[in-house]
């Protein structure tokens, strides 16, 4: 598969004119994210996200480092007929209505009549806006529908690669869904999508593989299967005779062992097939066990794990 | 074809600008004003109509511009109207072109309105219109064009609030055209110098003036016709100065 | 504040160079274009310059910065401000109001004219007698509308106008008159759209002319000036029957006045000239002299004797009783002057300081007409403290008869020069020598020395004659003119300047 996005050493660098301060928004990024795929790109506020899809975009210009885009360079005027842009918090001009609004930016792509009126109708069918709104003033729109205007405009010309900046942030379930399953068939369409968002609920759904990047710095990069992988056991067992030996071997079984208020020992075991001998232990040891909990890792876990070690460290 | 989409943008977003309508009625008002003079005497009352209309095209007409240009490209950047613009395959010159060409229409408009209303009393109380009414309004119009292109340059990179008083700042020093250029001719070195620099460089807004002759058709210009055309000429060519500086400006501009 | 720190992708810097070099080409294009534009431009502005003293003759835009081309609407505005100003009766606003406006437009002709007529005529006392205090002023407006619309004939008009009423200056009036009529299109080329030719002289010019040659006993000069007139007029009509437009009353009543005027003329040039046959052309019993008749002792006839007994009373404070026996036909007036004793009629061609008039300054001009050889009225300047002020300790009350400005009649029985009258106190005629006053042509045929009046040869040259007219001088306090104390004979002084 070609590389849709390759990325290679972004580095964008502020100076703070008044303390002499050199600001590190974008730190020397790698990345490359493939045609086809559904990439999401997370990292905290401020974190470098948008400051990195705005230097793709030819908004920003970059301190040093290079990018290709379906093969030409970043800023190229030709390639963006084939990208598409959807920023966070979208704006438009109110006084228009969500037909003349994308009638404007098919403008911008030289859309001649008649194909402008038929892409204009199938975009705004396609993100399931009413159609007795679509000639109605946008200052009239919902937070939702003016997200669904937001991605009509991004898919106004058919774009190759889409860049989108939480499309369903502040949305309420069912607008939120319904654009989710919008994001996520732009796969099937064999879009690119480079998706930056907050809700990793989503994302851990639709997207191929993830990126996280904190204070401009990639920290992980990888697929959800293999981030997320680590699944691990809680173990919790309760006794004073646990001290007469038993923790020592339990340990060789599983080194965290957290011995807590009122004998509690809590065991955290990757291994599942080491619960049955812990288990026995602790019968031999006639202590009790209180429970025996299975946890899932999330990519919200790996997320919190990942800048909280980089924090840390 | 997109900085033409850009322009018809722009000046419908300029029209909706509560500011710029109220200038224009302050400014027909003043303009409708005229005839109430009627109880002077002929003559004066011609006069009082000519030079309040004129003057009023000319006052309204500054402040619209200065007004409705100083946002033109600022307001893109501050509602981020600009990023599902300049992530299409607009070039950034395309953009600030369409722009320039918005904030003409828009001065345009709003002469060209003042100016029929004006045409319009000058028939009503003289039973017809003298063919200089029109060159007055015609040459405030490249006026008010050339003001337009200032501005919009000096948003390029600058807040609106700075924005309006160096245009003001620069339309006043640029309406010193006389003065300017008899310091060109200066006996102190230094004083010269600053003075050809200052009124070859600067954009000259003087040479537009022409509301004396108009308002007193006693005072008559030789070739005027010639002059005017190289007033036109002028405004047309430092304008495309200013869209280039402009594009420059710009194309360094982060958004 | 952050400062991106950014490398600029390959295209943007590589249009740097072009698009530099073409701003570079297009600023010298529009330098150029600006050397054009500057010959033209320095005409227009050098036409709006404000050339009198007053400014220093700097260009508006040195001191008017912020109102830049909204000087001429402000000036109309103001002078709309200005007109209701006067019908309210404000008219100590008028003056400086006037200044402002004219210093905004300086050609603002017609608040030029009509200013200085305001000043002139329309600051009136309670009796509608106007302010002489405003005649200086009016004068220098007049003057400042001619520097700065030097081809604009309606202001000169006005100022010819002026110094034939109001100030009886015929001298200065010819000047001006003159500079009108010859003005630098007075071929009447120039454009037509004002209520006059906006450039050439109207036909009213030549008339006032000929009026003032006639005043000033010029008539061979007038005679030649109404039929100049005469024929523009006819020029006029004669072009109105070329093209088959129906007859003009106007223009016709116009040569009919032009030809009774050059007729009348022609019988006073008659009368005047004709001093030889003069009794036979108008016998009187007894014969009265002739025109420049010599007068002195032993020779017969004498002039008439006007016999001026004058008699100044106070009514009440500041109301004076003006009577009197003048012996002369009906249609006589005697002119009445009352002013503070040091009162000097300000140079009417210093404009800087003639837009200043000193308003603690008395001074009041009216006339007494004769009738039956009588002569009485009343003169009230109690009403108008503002104009009347009475602030020095002393005044001059001057009674005089004047016979070039008294009406034509007369003028013809005692000459231009007065030559024909007399009267039997001596110390009452007195030989008015003053410059601007002086004009009247001396008679061809007369003698190079002169006339010989009262047994004394009068010398002069051409436009030099003098006038010899009836005065009485008074000289009288405050305390008289407050009813304190009388006014008698005995307070008339010696007549002067």
């Amino acid at each position: 598969m070609a590389a849709a996005i390759s990325i290679q050493g972004l580095t964008k660098k502020y100076v703070d004119v008044w303390q002499k301060q050199e600001v590190v928004a974008v730190n020397n990024l790698n990345l490359t994210v493939q045609e086809g795929e559904i990439f999401g790109f997370l990292g905290r506020n401020g974190a470098g996200k948008t400051t990195t899809i705005k230097m793709l975009l030819g908004l920003v210009f970059p301190t040093a480092g290079d990018a290709t885009l379906l093969g030409k360079p970043m800023g190229d005027n030709a390639v963006k007929h084939h990208l598409a842009y959807l920023p966070e918090e979208t704006y438009f001009y109110d006084s228009m209505t969500g037909w003349d609004i994308l009638d404007f930016y098919a403008r911008l792509f030289k859309i001649p009549e008649p194909e402008r009126r038929r892409r204009v109708q199938i975009c705004l069918e396609k993100v399931r806006l009413q159609p007795d709104a679509w000639h109605r003033s946008i200052r009239g729109y919902s937070k939702g529908m003016r997200q669904r205007t937001g991605i009509a405009q991004a898919l106004i010309n058919d774009p190759k690669v889409l860049f989108l900046d939480e499309p369903t942030s502040g949305l309420d379930p069912i607008a939120h869904a319904e654009l989710r399953d919008i994001v996520a068939s732009l796969k099937d369409e064999g879009k690119t999508v480079f998706l930056s968002s907050h809700q990793l609920a989503d994302v851990e759904l639709i997207c191929t593989r993830v990126a996280i990047i904190h204070r401009g710095k990639l920290l992980t990069e990888g697929t959800i299967k293999d981030l997320v992988s680590g699944d691990f056991a809680e173990v919790v067992v309760q006794g004073k005779t646990l001290r007469n030996g038993a923790i020592d071997k339990i340990k060789l079984l599983a080194p965290h062992c957290d011995m807590g208020p009122d004998d509690t020992l809590r065991i955290t075991l990757v291994d599942e097939e080491k619960i049955n001998a812990i288990i026995d232990i602790v019968r031999s040891a006639e202590a009790r066990v209180i429970s025996v909990v299975p946890h899932k890792r999330t990519l919200e876990d790996v997320f919190v794990e990942t800048v909280r070690k980089e924090d840390g460290s | 074809m997109v900085p033409l989409a850009i322009a018809r943008q722009t000046v419908r977003e300029a029209l909706r600008r509560r500011v710029m309508w109220i200038f224009l009625i302050c400014g027909l008002f003043l303009i409708a004003l005229g005839p109430v003079f009627g109880f002077l005497s002929p003559k004066d009352s011609q006069t009082v109509l000519r030079s309040l209309g004129l003057a009023a095209i000319l006052l309204a007409g500054l402040f619209i511009t200065i007004v409705t240009c100083i946002y033109l490209i600022p307001v893109e950047i501050e509602r981020r109207t600009i990023y599902t613009i300049l992530s299409k395959p607009v070039q950034r010159y395309e953009f600030v072109l369409g722009k320039f060409l918005g904030g003409f229409a828009v001065v345009f408009i709003n002469i060209a309105a003042m100016g029929v209303v004006f045409l319009l009393m000058i028939r009503f109380q003289e039973g017809k219109v003298p063919p200089d009414m029109y060159k007055g309004v015609f040459l405030t119009f490249f006026q008010m064009m050339l003001l337009a292109a200032l501005t919009i340059f000096f948003s390029t990179f600058a807040t609106p609030v700075l924005n309006f008083f160096m245009s003001f700042g620069i339309f006043i020093v640029g309406n010193l055209s006389s003065v300017t250029e008899s310091l060109t001719t200066s006996r102190v070195k230094a004083t010269q110098i600053a003075g050809t620099i200052i009124h070859y460089l600067l954009p000259n807004f003087g040479n537009f003036n022409i509301q004396n002759t108009l308002i007193h058709p006693t005072q008559e210009i030789t070739n005027p016709d010639v002059f005017i055309k190289q007033n036109i000429l002028y405004a047309l060519i430092y304008s495309a100065v200013l869209l280039i500086l402009a594009v420059i400006i710009f194309d360094r501009r982060e958004v | 504040m952050q400062k991106a720190i950014k490398v600029m992708p390959a295209s943007v810097k590589k249009r740097v160079a072009p698009l530099s070099t073409l701003v570079v080409v297009l600023l010298g294009a529009s330098a150029l274009l600006q050397k054009q534009i500057d010959p033209t431009a320095r005409l227009i502005h050098k036409g709006e310059q404000n050339l009198t003293t007053v400014s220093g003759g700097l260009n508006n835009e040195f001191m008017l910065l912020p109102l830049l081309g909204f000087r001429e609407a402000a000036a109309g505005l103001l002078w709309v401000r200005c007109d209701e100003f006067f019908h309210s009766g404000d008219y100590d606003a008028i003056l400086p109001l006037v200044r402002i406006i004219t210093l905004l437009d300086p050609h603002a002709e017609n608040v030029y004219v009509t200013g200085a007529w305001h000043l002139s005529y329309n600051f009136t006392d309670s009796s509608e007698r106007s302010d002489r205090r405003y005649i200086a002023p009016s004068e220098a407006l007049l003057d400042e509308g001619i520097l700065n619309n030097p081809e604009i004939p309606d202001i000169k008009f006005e100022k010819g106008w002026q110094n034939f009423d109001k100030i009886k200056n015929f001298t200065e009036a010819e000047t001006t008159l003159k500079d009108c009529i010859a003005g630098p299109r007075h071929d009447e080329t120039g454009k037509k759209g004002s209520d006059d030719f906006p450039f050439a002289a109207p036909l009213k010019t030549l008339h006032l002319l000929a009026h003032t040659y006639e005043k000033q006993g010029r008539l061979p000069e007038a005679l030649e000036e109404w039929t100049r007139a005469r024929a523009r007029t006819e020029k006029i009509r004669d072009e109105d029957k070329a093209a088959n437009k129906p007859e003009n009353y106007s223009n016709k009543q116009m040569w009919f006045a032009e030809r009774h005027n050059y007729d009348e003329d022609m019988q006073r040039y008659h009368n005047r000239y004709t001093t030889v046959k003069h009794d036979a052309i108008n016998p009187s019993n007894p014969p009265l002299p002739g025109v420049l008749w010599p007068t002195g002792p032993g020779i017969s006839p004498q002039p008439w004797d006007v016999a001026f007994l004058p008699k100044v009373e106070i009514k009440r404070a500041k109301v004076f009783r003006i009577s009197g026996r003048f012996n002369s036909a009906d249609g006589a007036r005697i002119d009445v002057r009352i002013t503070d004793w040091n009162y000097k009629d300000r140079p009417l061609v210093d404009i800087k300081n003639s837009f200043h008039p000193n308003m603690a300054e008395t001074i009041l001009v009216d006339s007494c007409s004769v009738r039956k050889g009588k002569f009485d009225r009343e003169m009230d300047m109690s009403k108008d403290p503002k104009m009347y002020s009475f602030s020095e300790p002393d005044y001059k009350v001057v009674l005089s008869y004047n016979p070039r400005t008294t009406s034509p009649h007369l003028t013809d029985r005692y000459g231009w020069s007065g030559e024909g009258m007399k009267d039997a106190n001596p110390d009452h005629v007195y030989l008015d020598t003053r410059a601007p006053l002086l004009g009247t042509a001396y008679i061809a045929g007369q003698g190079a020395t002169g006339p010989v009046w009262d047994g004394v040869t009068v010398p002069w040259a051409e436009h030099t004659q003098p006038i010899r007219m009836i005065k009485v001088t008074y000289k009288v306090s405050r305390r008289q003119i407050m009813g304190e104390e009388p006014i008698t004979d005995k307070d008339i002084v010696p007549n002067s300047e």
